[in-house]
């Protein structure tokens, strides 16, 4: 029975007729359009639903809202008065406290509870208050600045000063040159994130917060065995159910494979034949609301033929073992095989050769963001896509194949992303159900993953099974080494032949390897296709490999970071695998960490139970290949073209239109900014190049249709690629400009500068001119002024054998981390206590993003090295899949971290920049290992390293050394 | 993972709650914090019909003293208790639950009711109130009862609680002088994460610096908390030391009935049994002898 409630929120009173079984959060978000109050779990994990209750935080999720009758609730919405951010909010814009934003109403509510209740809060008094806001983006790190901020909070403006000074170098090589007069004023600088102020107060929109006129909501049904055969859909009971108005199933679906890489399409929209995991799209429903769509998936009866089922990668290749798809025989879906140099010869002539095999962990993106998509057609048969995605344009191009509709009929609006790590980077069965049922009924539908969903349906990192064989001579100088890596790749292709690649790819552009080989052997297995999560592919092998170098460093007796400098990459190096390196300070990240955490006097001298370790490892900065083979086309139609190496359509491309009067610049372009800050960096960039202040900038990058396309946030490509387009397009109007400046100045063109809004005569800045001043009358004589600029990275990237072009970039990027721990040797319980992390990622643009993507990966990375691991039972089915099983690293978990720079330049990165977002999860892993190695004594090589399993170790060591003794003792 | 549709009633007094209860039959549910409930109904753990709200009946709320006794309303949030200044002293050790568990926006709506008549294993506050002999009061149309916390748990998710009967509050007699409790847990996380294993001990100290009797309760290790009688047993009478607790931890170890499952194998629980038994018997001792509050 619904009953009206009275709510005062924010100061108003609210009446609204609720339903007994509606939470808060509904009420607020779907009655009130509070929409700043987020929806993350539903069952109280996460705190984006966070809201004051008569004063006090509490989960909106978990209220029902006819219980919270009468009672005063303040809203993110209600944080800010009149337009003016409060003082907590301020300090979330300027220091960083913003990424992604999906956490961002709920911390600044905790935060706000906290310092009512407590004005000076310690900072262990601000841990507890935050630790039921998660946060996946920031570390927690930019969290605490921000809050530590709000205590003696003075508005010094907008622009906080970098907190590293910038490397002072001759920056003639790039294509594009800041002024005469000296240091770049928009790029370098440590501006607030242009989206930060409106995901502080709750008026950044994400998909989920859209309600379309006539509106209804679809949900998908999983399958609930592992690997089946679909005999019969049964849907009359669910069409039946009172407010719902379909239910497809396979038979409704487009018959055409799909997928991520073209040569493994493997997937139908919903099963049309078998089931290859518990959770396999079978069927969808839509419905008048989502609660009813819901409900309905259980009136759906599916009769399946089980079959036997394989999980475990080695036994997928075993004879006679259950086969997923035909077309992959023995399961095995990519197998790689390099071989570069004389690896036995290595191995013969090296002084020491180590084995080892470690095992990598389930490992879900968990953005804060669940998944979400909304389709409707407009009458001139054009889909219209809201989604929550990475990939803007590869969603497009995939709805494109499936729906065989063109390109130019498919618009992609990617509203607010709240997170993505590569769970975001492919086209999901929401946008093509949602497309496929909004065709059908001719309405907008909406569909939304639930954090369980996630689990099921997201495509989470590889779990790889290392054997890693390495040789080295007295020195300790890398003579040979030799990989072989299974990936459970689950059931589907997905990323998956990329990721296999990666896998071996990236090794060798870290150190100096002469003779590398690797066998990779992505398998099928009833689980969970597995997918692309940040740093691709690498971050597992890159953990074995940094164990194994430590392992042999103690074996010769040589200091760990002493042997890393001793095979430290150099720039300007083709690999063995034939990556082209090109700006490279790898040795200098690992001589400033070493530096600045006082290595030599800490390793090897502290108590039993604290540790220290290193880890180092970089990325590359862009794929150099499109993920499809050939030019932009008519994907459904277009054949099967041979691979060349160079680009065959630009990867980034930029409008830039200045506005009438010249005051202000729209940068187009449709990058996703998923919350590691394009939007911010790429306005940087822009304006730098046009000469204007960053403020005059405005960005739109959202909209496929108003917005040139770039291929989106993924293989970290997004500051070098779509940075190079944004600084043509501003060099192009620049370039428009300046004659009508000349004929003004009275001078020749080729002697004009623009920096700071004005247009000089160089070598004499007291002839100046105004830049919009020019703009008009350019504007006035022309029409519209417009600069477009594009990017294709450099032809021939790669070498000639199979799969040369997995890993290869215009540019890498290192680093090196050192981890500090302590681990309660009698609980296994390990604190991670300080990250000391040094990246080279060229000449950052914005360092505080820089700083903001380090600290983020730090804590992300620390946390699936100790934490995480999706696990499942011994029919397939996921025991965890939630924020309260998944357990991803609170406030209180995340460590002290530091995160430093060193100068660098890379010549192929615009001013100088190269990628930081992916690279800075790669160091993190070995660094955990190793000091949980250095505190314990025990190597734990498979991840993730848990109490549990520290605590077997020392018992085998002790037992193991107790043995030892009895035998001498004999 | 929406609530399921239910009716929902709110009892203003005890009485009307009672006359809820009875009218609503078997499918009904009290709600009081939600933070349990509302979980379980989500994920189709529970199924009810009808939910009976009792957060706004005033005489479960609010925290008292007198001489001799702590009085903890039911609806007592989990916030309201930890902030009470009636904790302060002897009942401090009640402190090393509530300021570990779960998060500020869970601690600010749920509540010490709530954490007993959930009944689940890991719950945090049943360990440390056995510990310190608290006894919980229950009221029906028949009339009120006492029962101590332990004889109140009897299984998972399952109380001693009658069809049409409502948990009111907790007591907890204050202490004497030489009385110390304590509380360990260990989760795998720092923030918001349950308890694997849990140990909450409570002793008195004679004058002669012996131990008189103890208490040694085990969370987390079996369907609900469990009294650890041999290991309880073995400090009577005895002088504190290392041996001790360590011995007293290693019995208790042998007497925890702990599973398998996502958050560890049951030989880690009773590894970390074996620990945090001998930990919090240590600051009990401390306590005890006012070493430390």
């Amino acid at each position: 029975m619904s009953t009206i409630v009275t709510l005062y929120v924010n100061n108003e009173r609210h009446t609204a007729v609720v339903e007994p079984y509606e939470t808060l959060v509904e009420v607020l978000r779907d009655k009130l359009r509070l929409t700043g109050t987020k929806k993350g779990c539903n069952v109280g994990d996460c705190g984006v639903c966070t809201v004051m209750m008569n004063g006090q935080p509490i989960n909106s999720c978990l209220v029902l809202a006819v219980d919270a009758a009468e009672a005063t609730i303040t809203t993110i919405e209600g944080i800010a008065q009149g337009g003016e951010l409060s003082t907590i909010q301020k300090a979330f814009v300027s220091e960083g406290g913003i990424q992604c934003g999906f956490c961002t109403p709920g911390m600044i509510l905790s935060t706000t509870a906290l310092l009512e209740r407590n004005q000076n809060p310690t900072d262990d008094e601000v841990k507890d208050a935050l630790a039921g806001n998660l946060c996946r983006c920031t570390g927690y790190s930019g969290i605490m600045r921000s809050v530590s901020r709000c205590k003696n909070y003075q508005d010094d403006g907008t622009c906080t000063k970098p907190s590293h000074p910038l490397p002072n170098r001759d920056r003639s090589e790039s294509d594009y040159r800041p002024s005469s007069a000296g240091d770049c004023t928009s790029v370098g600088v440590s501006l607030p994130r242009v989206d930060a102020a409106d995901k502080a107060t709750g008026r950044a929109i994400y998909t989920n917060d859209i309600a379309l006129p006539n509106m209804v909501f679809g949900k998908i049904l999983g399958s609930p065995i592992a690997h089946g055969i679909v005999k019969s859909i049964d849907t009359s009971k669910a069409e039946a159910m009172p407010g719902v108005l379909a239910v497809i199933t396979g038979k409704d679906v487009p018959d055409t494979l799909y997928g991520v890489s073209p040569a493994r399409y493997d997937e139908y929209v919903l099963a049309r034949d078998k089931v290859r995991h518990v959770g396999d799209e079978v069927a969808a429903v839509a419905a008048i609301d989502e609660r009813t769509a819901e409900a309905a998936l259980e009136l759906i009866d599916v009769e399946y033929e089980e079959l036997p089922t394989v999980f475990d990668p080695y036994e997928a290749a075993s004879e006679g073992a259950p086969i997923l798809h035909e077309r992959y025989d023995r399961n095995i879906n990519t197998h790689v095989e390099q071989n570069f140099g004389d690896v036995e010869g290595g191995f013969a002539e090296s002084h020491l050769v180590r084995e080892e095999t470690f095992t990598g962990n389930h490992i879900y993106q968990a953005p804060l963001e669940p998944h979400a998509a909304i389709a409707t057609w407009d009458h001139d048969g054009t889909l219209v896509l809201y989604t929550s995605t990475q990939v803007p344009h590869y969603v497009q191009y995939m709805m494109a194949h499936v729906l065989h509709i063109p390109l130019g009929k498919i618009r992609v609006i990617r509203p607010t992303v709240g997170g993505g790590f590569g769970g975001k980077a492919e086209t999901t069965p929401l946008d093509l159900c949602a497309a496929i049922f909004s065709k059908k009924l001719g309405r907008p539908v909406k569909m939304v993953y639930s954090r369980e969903d996630m689990f099921h349906h997201g495509r989470g990192r590889h779990k790889q099974h290392m054997k890693f064989k390495i040789g080295v001579d007295r020195h300790g100088v890398i003579k040979s080494f030799a990989s072989e890596i299974y990936l459970d790749g689950g059931a589907y292709s997905s990323f998956g032949v990329a990721t296999a690649y990666y896998a071996g790819s990236v090794l060798p552009t870290l150190y100096r390897i002469p003779n590398y080989a690797y066998d990779g052997y992505r398998m099928m297995t009833n689980k969970p296709a597995a997918g692309a999560m940040r740093g691709h592919g690498v971050p597992q092998p890159r953990f074995a490999f940094e164990c194994l170098l430590t392992m042999v460093a103690d074996d010769l007796g040589i200091d760990p970071i002493e042997i890393r400098r001793r095979n430290a990459m150099m720039p300007n190096t083709l690999t063995v695998n034939e990556m082209d390196v090109g700006s490279c300070e790898f040795l200098r990240t690992l001589e400033a960490v070493s530096e600045k955490v006082d290595w030599t006097s800490k390793y090897g001298k502290l108590a039993k139970g604290s540790g220290i370790g290193i880890g180092c490892g970089g990325f590359v900065s862009g794929a150099g290949y499109c993920i499809y083979r050939g030019q932009v086309q008519l994907s459904h139609e277009k054949g099967r073209e041979p691979f060349q190496k160079k680009s065959t359509f630009p990867h980034a491309n930029a409008v830039v239109k200045i506005s009438e009067d010249g005051t202000a610049a729209l940068l187009m372009i449709a990058a996703a900014e998923i919350g590691q800050g394009s939007d911010t960096v790429l306005t940087q960039m822009c304006a730098e190049s046009l000469g204007i202040p960053a403020s005059r900038m405005r960005i739109r990058s959202e909209d496929s249709e108003i917005s040139p396309l770039d291929l989106g946030a993924y293989s970290s490509r997004v500051t070098l690629m779509a940075g190079h387009a944004v600084s043509r397009a501003g060099v192009a109007v620049v370039e428009k400009l300046l004659p009508y400046a000349a004929r003004i100045l009275d001078c020749e063109s080729s002697v004009i500068e623009a920096h700071d809004g004005r247009m000089f005569v160089r070598r004499d800045e007291s002839r100046s001119i105004e830049w919009e001043e020019v703009a008009r009358k350019y504007f006035n004589d022309n029409g519209p002024l417009v600069g477009t600029g594009a990017y294709k990275p450099p032809d021939g990237l790669g070498g000639d054998h199979k799969g040369s072009t997995v890993g290869t970039s215009p540019a890498y990027s290192f680093g090196s981390a050192v981890c500090e721990v302590s681990v309660d040797l009698e609980t296994g319980k390990v604190k991670i206590d300080k990250f000391t992390d040094y990246h080279d990622c060229g000449t950052p643009i914005n360092p505080m993003a820089v700083h903001g993507q380090v600290e983020g990966a730090v804590v992300m990375g620390a946390s699936e090295t100790i934490l995480e691991d999706v696990q499942f039972d011994d029919r397939g089915r996921i025991l965890n899949p939630n924020m309260h099983g998944y357990l991803i690293m609170t406030i209180k978990d995340a460590p002290e971290i530091f995160s430093g720079l060193v100068d660098s330049y890379e010549p192929r990165g615009p001013f100088g920049a190269k990628e930081i977002g992916e690279g800075s999860t790669l160091p993190v892993l070995g660094a955990v290992a190793h000091a949980i190695a250095n505190a314990t004594g025990v190597w734990i090589k498979d991840l993730p390293i848990t109490p549990e399993k520290i605590l077997r170790a020392l018992s085998e060591k002790r037992m193991s050394a107790e043995a030892t003794l009895a035998d001498a003792k004999a | 993972m929406y609530m399921p549709a239910v009716e929902f009633h709110q009892a203003r007094t005890l009485p009307e709650a009672f006359d809820l209860l009875s009218r609503c039959g078997a499918s009904v549910q009290v709600l009081a914090g939600g933070t349990d409930l509302l979980v379980d109904l989500k994920a189709k753990r529970l199924t009810t019909d009808h939910i009976v709200s009792i957060s706004r009946i005033c005489e479960l709320k609010g925290i008292s003293r007198s001489d001799d006794i702590l009085r903890i309303g039911a609806l007592s949030t989990i916030t309201e208790l930890d902030e009470s200044a009636h904790l302060d002293g002897v009942f401090e050790p009640i402190h090393d639950a509530t300021k570990r568990m779960a998060v500020r926006q869970i601690r600010n709506i749920a509540t010490v009711g709530g954490n007993l008549a959930s009944a689940v294993p890991c719950a945090d506050l049943p360990p440390v109130f056995i510990a310190m002999n608290a006894r919980v009061c229950l009221s029906s149309r028949k009339g009120n009862r006492e029962l101590p916390v332990d004889e109140f748990l009897l299984s998972v998710r399952k109380t001693a609680l009658d069809q049409n009967e409502i948990l009111t509050a907790v007591t907890i007699p204050a202490p004497p002088p030489g009385f110390g409790a304590a509380y360990e847990r260990f989760g795998l996380r720092e923030g918001n994460a349950i308890a694997v294993a849990s140990a909450a001990v409570g002793l008195q100290i004679a004058n002669d610096g012996r131990i008189q009797s103890g208490t040694i309760v085990l969370g987390a290790v079996s369907p609900t908390p469990k009294i650890a009688s041999k290991a309880s047993s073995l400090l009577k009478g005895q002088p504190p030391s290392e041996a001790l607790f360590t011995e007293a931890g290693n019995t208790a170890q042998s007497e925890s009935q702990p599973i398998s499952d996502i958050r560890g194998t049951a030989s880690f629980r009773k590894d970390l049994v074996a620990v945090l038994v001998r930990r919090a018997l240590d600051t009990a001792v401390r306590r005890a002898v006012g070493e430390v509050l």
